[in-house]
């Protein structure tokens, strides 16, 4: 057979397939996007217009329900919002810091290592952590006697100053004779957490490089009275500067036991 | 070697017919699981900036929970976020339509309510939504099923379901689980 008999041969073939599944798109397109919502709107009280634009996607909702609609004064746990732009320059020195931070010493001590035990260490903290607390302090997002008048005299660039500052100094060394063999269950809530309470482990969020939220604060290398404090702080919910209660959610399944074994854990052990 | 072409043109017509064959049983399938169980693929595009969520609208810690607005409608709002649901047990009656909507600040999310047909996936930027009936009672299961990191396996909330009698929403149209 000559190749011009073969596309003869083919044509019907061509033509029918292609009526077919044109046929088959159209009937689709007609049904899924104008006769569907249209009736489901109809049923709904939507009208046929809006109910077209829902099904194609144009509008949000589904074009078989009313779209429930929100009059929510917002009530935030935190001003703080991740911008590129923000966690760019969080990763800056500047001189400006050691300037700033020289307010800090009496109480955070010289290098970022506080001697009263009740003060936290900023040393080897993120920056992005002490960013958050402070500007959390500033904004009465977290409260606190002392530290909310300190947080509230320092600007937006300072606050960003001294946070990269402390962030570059060496964490307090930690004595490997004073290291404290914790229980089990403790290592294990660290590590593993609790499914049946629905308990995730400390480090999913706090352990090194953990990949849970960004303005997560280190824990280890610590003060143990300031841990508990913390801890006991977000469980009556006096501290409430988490997003969505991720650390009050937490604590609130805590026991004091595990409270005080934790933070011992954390202000001891070397190696997280 | 020479085959006729009628002889082609039977085994063409016969594998047309299994493979239309095929793909009518599968599309059967879709339909039935689409109109007799409800499992559709998620129908709303609606966008939401996940860096803000926290901080306006919808989507603050204070608005969260199972809400009944002017008109009855009954909708429970969810933040999913890296390792828990927030609130982590929303209150719904049996019985009615109630729509479901969840967002994420952080990372892929996922979730589906266990012995029900919820079930959908949580996309930071995206507002996911599913309207629904709930025919059993009880605590139904929640949990995330998509990977989300370290804490992932610890994810997971409840869905108290209640006869409709029973679910008294506060004078602001609220319905907390711990509120009972
Ligand atoms: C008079 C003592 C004092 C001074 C001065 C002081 N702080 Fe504090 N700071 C504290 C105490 C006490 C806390 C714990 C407060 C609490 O429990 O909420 C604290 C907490 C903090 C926290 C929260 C830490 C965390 O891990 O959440 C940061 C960040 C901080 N201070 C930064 C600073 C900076 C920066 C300065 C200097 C500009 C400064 N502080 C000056 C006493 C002080
Ligand atoms: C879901 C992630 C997550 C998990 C799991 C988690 N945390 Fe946290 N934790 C955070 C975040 C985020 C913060 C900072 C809160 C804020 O924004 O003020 C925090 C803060 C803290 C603080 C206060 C630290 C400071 O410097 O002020 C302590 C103490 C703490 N967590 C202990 C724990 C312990 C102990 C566990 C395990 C039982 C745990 N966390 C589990 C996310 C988590
Ligand atoms: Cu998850």
């Amino acid at each position: 057979m000559k190749p011009a008999d073969l596309d003869d041969l083919d044509r019907p073939w061509r033509t029918w397939a292609s009526l077919i599944i044109g046929g088959m798109l159209a009937f689709s397109i007609v049904m899924g996007f104008v006769v569907i919502p249209v009736v489901q709107g109809y049923g709904a009280g939507i009208d046929p217009f809006t109910a077209i634009c829902r099904a194609v996607g144009l509008v949000p909702g589904s074009p078989s329900t009313r779209q429930p609609t929100s009059a929510a004064k917002a009530e935030p746990t935190t001003q703080v919002a991740w911008s590129t732009q923000l966690l760019r320059t969080l990763s800056r020195p500047t001189d400006m810091g050691a300037v700033v931070a020289e307010g800090c010493v009496a109480c955070h001590g010289q290098r970022g290592i506080a001697s009263d035990p009740q003060n936290p260490n900023l040393a080897g903290q993120s920056a992005v952590a002490i960013y958050k607390q402070l500007h959390d302090y500033k904004t009465g997002s977290r409260a606190n006697d002392i530290m909310t008048p300190i947080a509230q005299t320092l600007e937006e660039n300072q606050i960003r100053a001294v946070s990269v500052h402390f962030a570059a100094a060496n964490r307090r060394s930690l004595d490997p004779t004073t290291a404290e063999v914790v229980d089990e269950d403790i290592v294990r809530l660290v590590e593993r957490g609790d499914p049946a309470r629905a308990l995730p482990a400390c480090n999913s969020c706090h352990g090194f490089s953990a990949g849970g939220p960004i303005e997560t604060p280190t824990l280890s290398h610590q003060n143990r009275e300031y841990l508990a404090r913390q801890l006991r702080a977000f469980r009556d919910s006096s501290r409430r500067n988490d997003i969505y209660t991720r650390m009050r959610s937490v604590s609130a399944k805590l026991t004091d036991r595990e409270i005080n074994r934790l933070a011992e854990f954390y202000a001891t052990t070397l190696q997280y | 070697m020479a085959v006729s072409e009628e002889a082609i043109l039977r085994s063409e017509l016969r594998w047309t017919i299994v493979v239309t064959g095929t793909i009518t049983v599968i599309m059967v399938a879709i339909l039935y699981a689409g109109i007799v169980h409800h499992i559709n693929p998620p129908s709303n595009i609606e966008t939401v900036d996940p860096k803000t969520l926290h901080l306006t609208g919808e989507f603050t810690e204070e608005n969260l929970g199972t809400s009944i607005d002017a008109g009855g409608q009954i909708t429970a709002r969810m933040v999913a976020t890296q390792f828990a649901f927030q609130p982590q047990c929303i209150l719904l009656p049996a019985n009615k339509r109630v729509t479901l909507r969840f967002a994420s600040p952080d990372v892929i999310h996922g979730i589906l309510v266990t012995g029900t047909n919820v079930n959908t996936m949580i996309v930071p930027g995206y507002v996911s939504q599913v309207h629904t009936v709930f025919t059993r009672t009880g605590d139904l299961l929640m949990p995330c099923h998509e990977y989300c990191g370290l804490g992932h396996s610890q994810m997971w909330a409840t869905v108290r379901v209640v006869p409709e009698a029973e679910f008294k929403p506060d004078g602001s149209g609220r319905a907390l689980c711990d509120a009972r």
